[in-house]
């Protein structure tokens, strides 16, 4: 395996993590906004570090540019969709029921 | 809305806007297509860019590269940031949120630069961002912990410096 195979492998894995983490917290947060929170950011740094191990991998500049396009795209998708959802939650009132207690 | 830039768009603005749109949308299509078939991009990019120079609502803000550059420096680390601290909330056995709703007074002008800190807010850590209230040009924003809110004050700090004086009029 080479120097940059091995760095390629450290991202991936960590972006696999990242994936992992908002996945988890999507199941175990109590109320939308949280599960939100758990979607927005830990998959916003999940996409990065798999786009740029990919990058890595690929050693092309083209291939590289275009992971960069996905995950510009990826972050504009999930920012609207999350301000949207959480907006259209709020507005149906999501915030005034006592979420269930967290275990 | 009353701000300094959204009155009419001067022809000579709408030439700057057409730039600098050409410009990425240029960027864009290399990214894609390679150097073959400049021409053809060339003539896409410029079509997109006269429609958007055609309909656009505000006067363009001046071209910053080095300012952007900072601010995706600072946007990479609080994203980093922002992973890390769901990740470190949603795995131990015990949940680390206290969830609460705050409003924040939002000091930036109307049009892009409170798009952006809207669009920016739900990807720092701690923070989502839930109403934007254009009356009281207030953001509601729904925090996993009350500490969260400091990132939205650093946000704000960033976008004013990236937008700082007057648009190109």
């Amino acid at each position: 395996m080479t120097a940059s195979e091995g760095l390629a492998l450290l991202l991936l894995l960590a972006g696999s993590g990242f994936y992992f983490a908002g996945t988890v917290g999507l199941l175990r947060f109590p109320d939308a906004f949280c599960r939100l929170h758990a979607l927005t950011k830990a998959d916003n740094l999940g996409l990065c570090l798999i786009c740029a191990g990919l990058a890595v991998l690929s050693a092309d500049w083209r291939i590289a540019s275009v992971l960069f396009l996905i995950w510009l795209l990826g972050l504009l998708a999930a920012t609207v969709s999350a301000h949207l959802i959480a907006r259209q939650a709020r507005q149906a009132g999501a915030d005034n029921i006592d979420p269930p207690e967290a275990s | 809305m009353a701000a300094d830039h959204s009155g009419s768009t001067q022809p000579h603005q709408r030439l700057i806007w057409f730039f600098q749109v050409l410009g990425l949308l240029l960027l864009i299509w290399i990214a894609l297509n390679g150097l073959d078939d400049l021409l053809v991009g060339l003539l896409a990019a410029a079509a997109g860019a006269g429609l958007g120079a055609w309909l656009v609502p505000e006067a363009p803000y001046p071209w910053r590269p080095l300012r952007w550059l900072r601010f995706a420096v600072f946007f990479l680390w609080e994203s980093l940031k922002g992973g890390l601290d769901v990740a470190v909330r949603a795995l131990p056995p015990r949940l680390l949120i206290e969830p609460t709703f705050i409003d924040h007074p939002v000091a930036l002008p109307a049009g892009k630069p409170t798009t952006l800190l809207v669009s920016f807010v739900s990807l720092l850590p701690g923070t989502l961002s839930v109403e934007l209230d254009e009356q009281r040009h207030c953001l509601v924003v729904h925090a996993l912990t009350a500490e969260g809110m400091a990132s939205v004050d650093r946000l704000e700090e960033k976008l004013k410096r990236l937008f700082a004086g007057a648009p190109s009029a």
